[in-house]
This record gives structure tokens, sequence and C-alpha cells, in this order.
């Protein structure tokens, strides 16, 4: 029998390839590392413990590299050709968005880390826009 | 005394066997089987199932919106992809492809449209599960 089979088994194997077989996204990932890199540097600016200040930077920076990568995904993954008619600024918008990520990373520069939220909820716009709340998120879940 | 007798059949259905092999050898230019692996032909094609794909059909015309066939990932031409065509532009001689499971497939909203040149196999039928089994699409 299982030499039948093996018989009848093709060699050749074809794809119904999907890249990103869960299909979830939400800018919201990127926006929560984003609130942890402002919060965290109202909280360095607030003390004067030297090994706390250190440890905020360092946590800082792990939470910055969080929100390019969050940011990365939505803008490869998600984000499709055909939407870019929609919003033309699409790729400007990422690359604004993943530099200002880069400088709340490098700086503790308060201002910089708001500037990133309000870009995170310009991508949330779009993410809005192109149907992702009702396309890349599992419904149900309490408001 | 009985061994000549039996030794004529055996020799045809060896010679048989040989001559099915190399037909079934020459014919794979032109059909041949091929199974499914994934999820985002579903539920038309599902993991598993295996096709019987055919050569002939594109060699006399270009590919219709609605056929299933085989074609190379162009970000990774040794896979080789099972999708279905959603357009075709003539002008251009480019295919769209899609999974009929469009929120869980890589196709051309990803990777764009492919000449139509690199798409030479056709989905004819399924053979297995026997269930399931006859002509597609």
């Amino acid at each position: 029998m299982s030499l039948i089979t093996r018989l009848l088994r093709p060699h050749r194997i074809v794809d119904a390839h999907c890249d990103i077989p869960c299909g979830i996204y939400d800018p919201e990932q990127a926006r929560i590392e984003a609130e942890s890199c402002l919060r965290i540097i109202e909280k360095h600016d607030a003390s004067d413990d030297k090994l706390f200040r250190a440890r905020c930077i360092h946590v800082k920076e792990e939470r910055a590299e969080l929100v390019k990568h969050h940011l990365d995904v939505l803008w490869h993954d998600y984000f499709k050709p055909e939407h870019l008619d929609q919003f033309p600024a699409l790729h400007e918008t990422f690359w604004n968005a993943t530099k200002q990520a880069s400088k709340v990373k490098q700086t503790l520069d308060v201002a910089a880390a708001k500037e990133l939220l309000a870009m995170i909820d310009t991508i949330d716009e779009m993410w809005k826009g192109t149907g992702g709340p009702g396309k890349t998120r599992v419904s149900g879940r309490p408001s | 005394m009985t061994t000549p007798r039996l030794s004529i059949p055996l020799i045809a259905t060896l010679v048989g066997a040989a001559g099915a092999l190399a037909a079934a050898a020459a014919a794979r230019r032109w059909l041949d089987a091929a199974e499914v692996r994934g999820r985002s032909m579903a539920p038309t094609l599902l993991p598993g199932d295996r096709l019987i794909v055919e050569s002939a059909t594109f060699q006399r015309r270009q590919p219709r919106a609605g056929e299933l066939v085989l074609a190379p990932d162009p970000r990774e031409p040794q896979r080789e992809l099972v999708k279905r065509v959603v357009a075709i532009d003539a002008e251009e001689g480019a295919l769209h492809l899609r999974g009929d499971a469009p929120g869980a497939s890589t196709d051309s909203r990803a990777f764009g449209a492919l000449p139509v040149a690199a798409v030479r196999w056709r989905v004819l039928a399924r053979y297995w599960p026997p269930a399931r089994a006859g002509l597609l699409p």
C-alpha cells in the first residue's frame, strides 16, 4: 500500500504560497512602543539616579528599534501597490516615520517622541482608510 | 517444461512496462502530476491535493482569466506557484495572478504581473483525493 501511495505521489510540488499566513496588522503595535519611548524619556528627565537614567536610555533604544520593526512590517507586508493610488504619500510617510524612530532612538528629545506619535497616527489613518481594522484584526475584542 | 511458457508473457510484461515508463517520461513534457502545498488557493485547492497539469494549451493560445496556472515565483524562480489568472493585459503581455484566498495569498498584488511567456502549465484536473476528483477550474 505504501509503495502504491509512493508511486502515485507526484514529484512536482506546486505552491499555493503565502508569505504571511496570519495577516494580522495594526499600527497600534508601533504606537505602544513609541508611547513607551516618550514616557521613558520623561522618567529619565525626572530622575537624578545615574543608574536608573542609564537603564532608561537602554530600554528606550530597544523600544525605538521595535517601533522601526513594526512600521517596517506594515510597510512591507500590509500595504499593497494599489494603496498607493489612495495614499500617494505612503512611501514618504513611512520613510519619515522610520527616520523619526531613529531620531527617538538616538536622542532624549521629548518633542521628537511626540512627533513620532503623530506620524504613527498618520499611518493609522492610512491603515483605517484601506479597510485595515476589518481585514487585519480578529473581530470580537471587547471595546 | 513450464518455464518457456511462462517466460513469454513475463518478457511481454517487462517490455510493456518499460514501454509505458518511456511513454510516461516522454509525455511529461505535456502532461504531469503535481501536489499542492499551502492554503492560498482554498477552498478550490487544498494542501495535499494532486493535480493533472498540461502544457499543450498555452502553446496554442494565451492564458485566460479564471484559469488555474502554474507559474514561477518571480522572487524565487525555483519555486513553482499555483494561482488563478484574474486579468490579462494583452498589449503588455502581462498576467495578473491571485490566490482564491486573497487574505492568505502572496500573488501579483505583492510581486506584480508576470510575463505571459513565464506561464506554461495549466491545471486540468484533480485526481486526488478521489472524493473531490474532477476537471478544474
